[in-house]
Formats: structure tokens, sequence, C-alpha cells
């Protein structure tokens, strides 16, 4: 009897989750994008939170076609495209062994690197490095940014997995846009100035943080009475 | 601050729509004037810890240990109960992190107002107006913006949709360019 009540009180609650998502969704979009894009973007976001997909992406992209006053036709196309991206990053991230039901945030993070130009085998590659989940999502914003700058999925996919291999954290790993922008501005391609940067992570990875970074080796002496 | 004309594709360098390449040869060392003049703006973002993302993240802790007393389905209940209420839906997930400030810059010669939309003010052109610095054709605004991946585009004259000349940029679905913003 208990049982099957609270086999019943869990389908309600998912069920009210579900109107909620629509809920949201819906007030979100109020008075932002036409009826037809509205019903488009619930329809979607519907079957996409139901893949285990975030639909903030889809919300956005609905609201930017529209505040940017693009016929609805060409909106419905990018918002389709937005959910075929995220698709494709949680099908990477599966590939690369990660515990489903993925972070949403994580998908998110793969979507953007594909919409500046990785595949989904590159973000494949970055999530198999085995760093934490929140690790990985910083190294994927870095690596969608440093694909914006122009550098080739290959050696953006080097770099930024040699990073995070050497456990370079967070704030390190957002730094590597400008490191990259820093070595054009001097002459080298977006392809070099990631290959030599590259280099570096992976020595660092080998042989431990250079002595100026890293802990001391011994702890200090306590000082003499 | 003194006031510097420049070349009408000099300035369409600077709002994006040119490169440096695109320029004839008599115009380059203009253009990489103008380009010198943009990135001498210092626009690092400066990392400032949050009180409030901190205890926020506090509370939300002392929930969860709370939670952890209840059954499943008095958490059921306690949800359906919530929404049927009519209570606001829960923000869109949204780690806690450091806020970040950030300084957006425009050189938009002849513009008679500019604004920056994005995905952090849900792309209103009229939510973040930015203000002109001094006499010139700058124009900057800073805001404070949770650590993360933004997209924006600057505003001008409400008509005008320009990416950041100094920022990366990506397709966004609709033939123009984003600019990336990552914190």
């Amino acid at each position: 009897m208990i049982r099957s009540c609270a086999a019943v009180l869990c389908v309600v609650a998912l069920a009210v989750t579900a109107l909620d998502a629509q809920q949201t969704i819906a007030g979100r979009l109020s008075g932002r994008v036409s009826p037809e894009i509205a019903m488009l973007v619930q329809e979607l976001g519907s079957a996409a939170a139901h893949r285990g997909l975030p639909v903030d992406p889809l919300i956005q992209k609905a609201i930017e076609g529209s505040a940017k006053a693009i016929p609805s036709d060409r909106v419905g196309t990018a918002v389709r495209l937005v959910v075929d991206q995220l698709d494709t990053a949680a099908a990477a991230l599966r590939n690369a062994g990660l515990a489903t039901p993925l972070d949403t945030v994580e998908i998110a993070a793969g979507a953007f690197a594909i919409t500046a130009g990785l595949r989904g085998r590159d973000i494949t590659e970055i999530a198999r490095t085995g760093r934490p989940t929140a690790e990985v999502i910083v190294g994927l914003r870095v690596a969608g940014t440093l694909a914006a700058i122009g550098v080739p999925p290959s050696e953006t996919v080097t770099l930024v997995s040699a990073s995070l291999r050497g456990r370079r954290g967070a704030g390190d790993l957002l730094t590597l846009p400008g490191q990259v922008q820093t070595e054009m501005a001097r002459g080298a391609t977006p392809a070099q100035a990631a290959a030599g940067l590259a280099r570096a992570a992976a020595a660092q990875a080998r042989h431990g943080p250079p002595p100026d970074r890293g802990p001391p080796p011994h702890p200090p002496a306590p000082p003499h009475p | 601050m003194t006031e510097r004309e420049f070349h009408p594709q000099v300035k369409q360098l600077l709002d994006g729509e040119l490169t440096l390449a695109d320029l004839p040869a008599e115009l380059r060392d203009e253009g990489e004037e103008a380009l010198r003049l943009l990135a001498a703006v210092d626009r690092e973002p400066v990392s400032v810890p949050s009180v409030t993302w901190r205890v926020m993240a506090r509370l939300e802790r002392k929930r969860q240990r709370r939670l952890a007393w209840l059954l499943a389905p008095a958490l059921a209940a306690a949800a359906a109960l919530l929404v049927w209420l009519g209570r606001p839906a829960s923000p869109v997930a949204s780690a806690p992190g450091s806020m970040v400030t950030v300084r957006f810059v425009l050189v938009a010669p002849g513009a008679h107002q500019v604004s920056v939309a994005g995905t952090f003010n849900g792309w209103d052109p009229a939510a973040t107006p930015l203000v002109r610095s001094g006499s010139g054709d700058m124009w900057v605004a800073t805001l404070v913006l949770p650590s993360g991946q933004h997209q924006y585009a600057f505003v001008v004259d409400r008509a005008r949709w320009i990416p950041d000349p100094t920022a990366p940029a990506v397709d966004d679905g609709f033939g123009r360019r984003n600019s990336v913003l990552t914190l």
C-alpha cells in the first residue's frame, strides 16, 4: 500500500516537474517571441528535457532571434540547430564514458564548443582527460573560445587536454585564450601559438609545475629558538 | 581628450565589419592606430568575491541537509504542492561561483546611443546602455557578471547589432557574429 502510494506520488511529481518546465519556458518567452516560436520552443524544449538536455540555450536563441528582428522561420531553424548541437555534445560526452545523467551545464559547454567549430570527437577527447566535471566544463568553454580566436581543432584539443592533464586549475585554463592572443600579437599564427603553449603544458604535466609556482618541496624548517 | 576623425572604412574596421586585411594599403596605418587606441583601454576582468553567492551556497547546503531526512513520497507531495500553489519556478541551474567585473568598450563614431545585449541580460537592447566616455566616440559600461560563458553584441542606435571588435566571436545562427566572453 505504502509502495503504491509512493509510486503514484512519484509519477505525480514527474508530471508536475514536466509541467513546471513547460511553465518556465512559457514564462520566459512570454512577450519576447512570437506565439509560433514560443510553441516551437516549448515542443522542442520538452523533448530536449526528456533526453536530459538543457533547455536554456533554446530559450536564449529564440529570444536572441526575436530581439534581432530575425524572421520567425529563421529563428526556428536556429533553435533546431541548437538542439542538434546539444544532442551532438551529449553523445560526445557519453562516448567519453561519463556517468549518466550528464551534467546539463557540461552539455551546454560542449554545445558552445561545437558552435565555435569543434567536432564531437574533440569534445570526447577533452572529456576523456578524466578531470572533475567542473574543470571539464571550463576546459570545454576555453576550447570553444580558442576555436573562436582561430585555433584549429586539433591544436585546441591538444592544448586544453594537456592543460587539464597537467592539473591546471580553472583560473589558469581561463588565461589560455589571452596567452594565445599575446603570441599572435607577436606574429605567431593561432596554431603556432597554441602548439607552443601545449608543449609547455605537456612538459609541466610530465615534470610538475615550475619551481616558482608549485608548493615548496619540503615544509619550511621551524625557526631556531 | 582630443577627438580624432577616422576614415569611414576605419570606422567599419572598429565596428567589426571589416578586418585590417580588407583596408586599402594607404589606410592600414590609420587602422592599426585605431585598433591600438582601442586595445589600450583596460578591460581586464577583475575577480570580485561575491558575498551573495557565498550566502546562497550556504543556504543551499543547509536545505540539502534537511531534505536528506525526508522521504521520497513527501518530496513528491511537496513538489506538487509547490507548483499547484503557484510558487515561482526555480531559477535556471547556475552553479554558485565568483562574480567578475567586466568593462565593455566600443568606439562608435557618430553613434547617438549604444547598448550591450547578450545572454546575461536576456538579449534586451534596452537593459544595459553604455555611456559616452568624455566627449569622444568611446562608449563604456561596467557590469558584474557571473563566472561562466556569455555571448553578446553591441547595439548601436537601437538598430545595428555589431560584435565586439576586440573579442573572439562565433556564428550566431542568423548570419551574424556574437562576441564571446569566458569568465
